[in-house]
């Protein structure tokens, strides 16, 4: 069987791998708090990468699918910012077994047999895997269209997955990492004054950080209502994300969580195999 | 709407035509765009057409791309003038 050995709550600011590269004043404050979460990741050594992430209205326009597989042998991104270009192998065997199970366990999953990736897994993998060469198995979940999914389906989602990887054949080591902010609203009319981004949430931002921080991810689902999502931000349906990485491990403090409060997001992980660590 | 902000992102040329000489572009573009629309575009004014029901995400990519004399600072700017109203209503996030 597979096992997970590593999880990950990661952002995706676009941004972020030209402002480190260009010297941009924030560029070691965001080296820094994504460090860590390199260092875990190449701790824990995986040869795939399960990425649960929400398409930016790129891939996903015409048609919406509230969850998605990626089953290709590989993709390139990022589609909606092409500086950060870069090709990326796929573990198309593990997503059909994954994909298959979900079916079974009647998550009715698509599957995408072309994928093109933007910016929510090309930026994060700048940082958390530059030259590595893992596998990636991309999952999509829509947190952006409503009616979105709920916290508590996307929770099973995630325990679902989980069972998929462990059964899957072989002893594959596995990374899960559950991308988006808390509190965001790109565009919208509760952006700040100074940017085309705002945080209309803070205070939401923070009681996910607590309920990260006491592993309580019951009363997290129960609190992360529609309602809630939307006062947010219009991003905020993001932390749907975050819920399915969530729900492929038992729950437990993160290792390592930090936060960047003017962006609305956290940076966080989890060593989850005692052998990754030794 | 959407769909032409979602193809300013994915299309280069069409960028391109828009900012050489954008309003023979918006008047055959496919679907058609309103008048006011094309109005509200050529003039640079996201707060009509954020009013109107347009998708932020998208909408924002005008400034972002620098097209109908936006830049992110402008378009934030008018975004936020044409939302003010809601924002002194709402307030601030309850605790």
């Amino acid at each position: 069987m597979c096992h997970i050995v590593a999880a990950f709550g990661i952002p995706h600011n676009p941004h972020f791998p030209t402002w480190v590269q260009t010297g941009h004043p924030l560029a070691q404050e965001i080296e820094s708090k994504y460090r860590p979460l390199r260092l875990a990741f190449e701790q824990a050594r995986p040869d795939a990468l399960l990425y649960i992430t929400s398409d930016h209205y790129n891939m996903f326009w015409e048609t919406l699918p509230v969850f998605a597989i990626g089953v290709a042998d590989s993709a390139r991104g990022a589609s909606d910012y092409p500086e950060l270009d870069r090709e990326v192998r796929l573990d198309a065997a593990l997503a059909h077994h994954i994909h298959g199970h979900l079916l079974r366990r009647d998550f009715d999953v698509a599957m995408l047999q072309e994928v093109e990736l933007d910016h929510t897994v090309i930026a994060p993998l700048h940082f958390l895997a530059p030259h590595a060469d893992v596998a990636l198995i991309p999952v999509y979940v829509n947190a952006f269209v409503r009616p979105l999914p709920s916290a508590q389906r996307c929770l099973a989602l995630g325990r679902a997955i989980r069972e998929a990887v462990e059964s899957a054949p072989g002893a594959g080591r596995v990374a899960v990492a559950g991308s988006g902010s808390f509190s965001l609203e790109i565009g919208g009319p509760r952006i700040s004054e100074d940017s085309h981004t705002g945080v209309p949430a803070p205070g939401w931002l923070d009681r996910v950080l607590g309920l990260l921080r006491t592993a309580d991810l019951t009363r997290l689902v129960a609190e992360t209502t529609d309602e809630q999502m939307w006062r947010a931000g219009n991003a905020g349906g993001e932390v749907l994300d975050w819920i399915v990485m969530l729900g492929m491990f038992d729950p437990r403090p993160p290792d390592y969580l930090d936060v960047q409060p003017q962006f609305g997001h956290a940076f966080a992980s989890w060593s989850l195999d005692a052998a990754a660590s030794s | 709407m959407n769909k032409l902000c979602r193809r300013v992102v994915h299309d280069p040329a069409l960028r391109e035509a828009l900012a050489q000489d954008p309003e023979p572009v918006l008047r055959g573009f496919a679907p058609p765009l309103s008048k006011a629309e094309i109005e509200a575009l050529v003039t640079g004014d996201v707060g009509t057409l954020s009013r109107a029901g347009c998708n932020h995400f998208l909408l924002h990519q005008l400034g972002r791309w620098g097209l109908f004399g936006l830049d992110l600072p402008e378009y934030a700017q008018r975004i936020r003038a044409a939302h003010s109203d809601e924002r002194r209503r709402t307030g601030p996030e309850p605790d």
